[in-house]
C-alpha cells in the first residue's frame, strides 16, 4: 500500500492524526488509535517530493508546512503551500487573499499591548467583522530541535522542556516516555506516580492562570485578581515540593530522584484542598456574574466537526464535544480508571471552553488528592518490552495532548521533535475567529490561551 | 462580586504588603525577544495581590511611545531584532532597558546558534541586570525599585 492508502486506511479504522515530521528526506506521519495506540507511517521523498496526505487529514497543515519550510519537503497536492516558519518572504506568499468591497487588513503584532508573548496576526476585516485570520508565529522559532541533536538522550531533555515553561512538565514526560520506549524501559509504579503527580500540579496552575486570563479578556478585574492569586498559590507550591515554581527538571529520562515525606505531602494535600475550595467559590462568583457571563456565549464557535477535522485538542476539543483525553489511555502512567469530564454544554464557544477547563481543574484536583496520600520516593523505569527504532511519547498538557517523537543514533538524540497541544490548536483557533468581530479576539483568543514559545521552538 | 472583593481584601491583610514609602512611577513595556514563556508568566504575577508592582507606581503600557523603561524576556531571536529595535526607537527618551531573566544575558541559552542574534546588550545599552530562570514576581519589584531610586539619585 502507498503512503497515502496507508494512511487514509488508519483514518478509516478510527486513528486521529498525531503529528508529521521530516527527518532528512524521510517523512514520517504519527497517528494515535482509539486505544491510545501510537504508529507511525513513513514515506521517503523522491526528488524532494511526497505525497500531501492534508487532504485526508486536514489537521497535517501547519506540520507540512513547517518540513517543506525547514527540511525543503514539497508536499504534492498541499497546494497552495504557503510557508509557515520561512518569514523572509512576500506578504502575497503567505496570507490568503481575501478579496471585495471594503475589504481590509489590520496587522497586529508581533509585539502586543500588554505582557504576551510575540507573535503576528493578519486580520482580513470588512468593517469589524473578521474574513480570515492568518496567524504568522514562530517569531520566538529559536531551533530547539536541531540544538538538541547530538546531546546524550539525557541532556535532551532540556531542549524540550525549555521549548516552554508553561508546559515543562507535559514536554518532558513526552520526551522521557519516547526515549524509555527507545531503551525498551517501562516506568514502575512509583515512577508512573510522580509523573502524574507532576503533570497535575502543571495542569493545576495553567488551568487557574486560563481563567484569570478570560476574566481580564472580558476586563473584569475582580475575576483576574482572584484566580491570579490562586496561580501564585500553586506556583508556590510547587516551588515547596521540587525548588522550582514552574517544575522544572523535575521529570528525568529513566527515574526520578524526587522524594517527599508524609508530612510534606501531607501539607501539599492540605493546600491543593484550600486552593480547591476557594476555587469553586471564585467560580461561583464568575458563574452568578451576569455582565460577565453575558460576554461569554456564542463567539469563537468551532463545530465538533471543524474541531474533529482542525485536529482540536485539549479541553478547547472536548468543549467541543470531541472527547478524547490521552489521560483515559496513558498505559505509563498512574491515570487508572480515568474518565474524562463531560461538557455541561456542547456549544463550542468561548464560554464552553472556560467551563470545560473549570471543571477540569476541580477534576484535577480530586486526582491530585488522591495521588498524594503516601510519601514520594526515588523512582526508576525498569526494563519492559523491548526497544524500538523510533521513540515516541503523548501527553495530555494542560492544552491537549502533546507528541514527542526521538530517533536516535548511539545514544545521541539523532533527531527530536515537539508537536504541542498549543501547537495543534493555533489553527483552529484562526478558524474559530472567522465570522466574529475584531474586538472579541482577544477574548476568543484567551478562551485557548495557547503557547506561542512551544509552537514556535 | 463581593465575595471576589472580600477575598481581596483577606489577601492584602493577610500578606501584609509594606506601603510605598515615597510616590514612584514608571512605565514600563515589556518585548518577548524569544523566550520560553516563563518571564512572562512571572512578570504576569508581579501583578498579582501577593506582589502588586503597582503599588509602588510602577505599570505595564501599551505602546512604547509612553514606556520609561523597555524590559526585554528571552534571548533575541533573529526574527525579533527587527521589532525590538523599533520599539526601543519608539520610546522617547530618557529611556532605560531591562534585560530580564537568564536568556536575555546570555546565561545558559539553550538555541540554534543560526535562530538567534545574542542576548539583549548584543542590539541595546542595557541598564539593568534581572537574573534568574525565571526571576521570581518579588525579584522583579526588587529590580524595578533599583532602577528607579538610582535614577531618582541620579538626578
Amino acid at each position: 500500500m502507498s503512503y497515502r492508502d496507508r494512511i487514509a486506511a488508519a483514518l478509516d479504522e478510527g486513528c486521529r492524526f498525531a503529528g508529521l515530521y521530516a527527518n532528512g528526506e524521510i517523512v514520517r506521519s504519527v497517528l494515535v488509535a482509539r486505544d491510545g495506540l501510537l504508529r507511525h507511517e513513513s514515506v521517503a521523498a523522491e526528488d524532494g517530493r511526497v505525497p500531501t496526505i492534508v487532504d485526508l487529514t486536514p489537521a497535517a497543515a501547519w506540520d507540512e508546512r513547517e518540513a517543506a519550510d525547514l527540511y525543503g519537503i514539497r508536499f504534492d497536492g498541499h497546494e497552495p503551500l504557503r510557508p509557515l516558519v520561512e518569514h523572509d518572504l512576500d506578504l502575497k506568499t503567505w496570507t490568503v487573499p481575501v478579496h471585495g468591497d471594503d475589504t481590509y487588513q489590520v496587522a497586529v503584532g508581533p509585539i502586543h499591548a500588554g505582557v504576551i508573548e510575540s507573535g503576528h496576526f493578519r486580520f482580513h476585516v470588512v468593517g469589524d467583522k473578521i474574513l480570515h485570520v492568518d496567524a504568522r508565529l514562530f517569531y520566538k522559532h529559536r531551533g530547539l530541535e536541531r540544538a538538541a541533536e547530538g546531546q546524550t538522550l539525557a541532556e535532551g531533555r532540556a531542549y524540550v522542556q525549555r521549548a516552554c515553561a508553561a508546559c515543562a512538565v507535559s514536554n518532558s514526560v513526552a520526551y522521557a516516555h519516547a526515549c524509555e520506549e527507545l531503551l525498551g524501559l517501562q516506568p514502575d509504579a512509583e515512577l508512573a506516580r510522580v509523573r502524574t503527580v507532576l503533570l497535575e500540579l502543571e495542569r493545576a496552575w495553567s488551568h487557574l492562570n486560563d481563567i484569570a486570563a478570560v476574566c481580564a479578556g472580558a476586563g473584569l478585574a475582580a475575576g483576574n485578581t482572584f484566580f491570579a492569586a490562586l496561580t501564585e498559590r500553586a506556583r508556590r507550591l510547587n516551588e515547596r515540593l521540587t525548588g522550582h515554581r514552574f517544575l522544572f527538571d523535575s521529570v528525568q529520562v529513566g527515574g526520578s530522584a524526587l522524594a517527599l515525606d508524609a508530612p510534606a505531602v501531607a501539607a501539599a494535600r492540605e493546600e491543593l484542598a484550600s486552593i480547591a475550595a476557594d476555587s469553586k467559590r471564585g467560580w461561583r462568583e464568575l458563574l452568578f456574574n451576569g455582565s460577565f457571563q453575558d460576554r461569554l456565549p456564542d463567539i469563537g464557535v468551532v463545530s465538533a466537526d471543524d474541531a474533529r477535522s482542525l485536529g482540536a485538542v485539549g479541553p478547547a476539543a472536548r468543549a467541543s464535544g470531541v472527547g478524547d483525553d490521552v489521560r483515559s489511555y496513558s498505559t505509563r502512567l498512574a491515570y487508572h480508571g480515568f474518565v474524562p469530564v463531560a461538557p455541561r454544554r456542547l456549544a463550542g464557544d468561548v464560554q464552553a471552553r472556560l467551563e470545560q477547563r473549570a471543571v477540569e481543574l476541580l477534576q484535577t484536583f480530586d486526582l491530585l488528592d488522591d495521588l498524594l496520600d503516601r510519601s514520594i520516593g526515588p523512582a526508576e523505569a525498569v526494563a519492559g518490552s523491548g526497544s524500538a527504532a523510533i521513540g515516541l511519547g503523548l501527553v495530555e498538557s494542560p492544552r491537549g495532548a502533546t507528541l514527542c517523537a526521538v530517533e536516535h543514533a548511539d545514544g545521541a538524540v539523532a533527531r527530536v521533535h515537539l508537536r504541542t497541544g498549543s501547537y495543534a490548536n493555533w489553527p483552529v483557533v484562526a478558524h474559530a475567529a472567522a465570522g466574529n468581530l475584531l474586538p472579541d479576539f482577544p477574548l476568543i483568543n484567551k478562551s485557548f490561551e495557547l503557547c506561542y514559545a512551544c509552537a514556535d521552538r | 462580586m463581593l465575595t471576589l472583593l472580600r477575598n481581596l481584601r483577606r489577601i492584602r491583610t493577610d500578606v501584609g504588603l509594606p506601603a510605598p514609602t515615597r510616590g514612584r512611577s514608571l512605565a514600563v513595556r515589556h518585548v518577548d525577544a524569544g523566550s520560553c514563556n516563563g518571564c512572562e508568566h512571572e512578570l504576569t504575577l508581579a501583578m498579582s495581590p501577593y506582589e502588586d508592582v503597582q503599588r509602588y507606581g510602577f505599570g505595564i503600557v501599551a505602546s512604547p511611545r509612553h514606556a520609561d523603561v523597555l524590559l526585554v524576556t528571552g534571548t533575541v531571536t533573529t526574527r525579533m531584532r527587527e521589532p525590538l529595535l523599533a520599539a526601543y526607537n519608539a520610546m522617547p527618551e530618557p529611556r532605560r532597558v531591562i534585560a530580564l531573566g537568564d536568556c536575555a544575558l546570555a546565561r545558559g541559552v539553550l538555541a540554534a546558534d543560526t535562530e538567534i542574534v545574542g542576548p539583549v546588550e548584543a542590539l541595546l545599552p542595557v541598564d539593568l541586570r534581572i537574573p534568574g530562570c525565571p526571576p521570581s514576581p518579588p525579584t522583579i519589584t526588587q529590580a524595578l525599585l533599583e532602577l528607579h531610586d538610582a535614577g531618582v539619585t541620579m538626578r
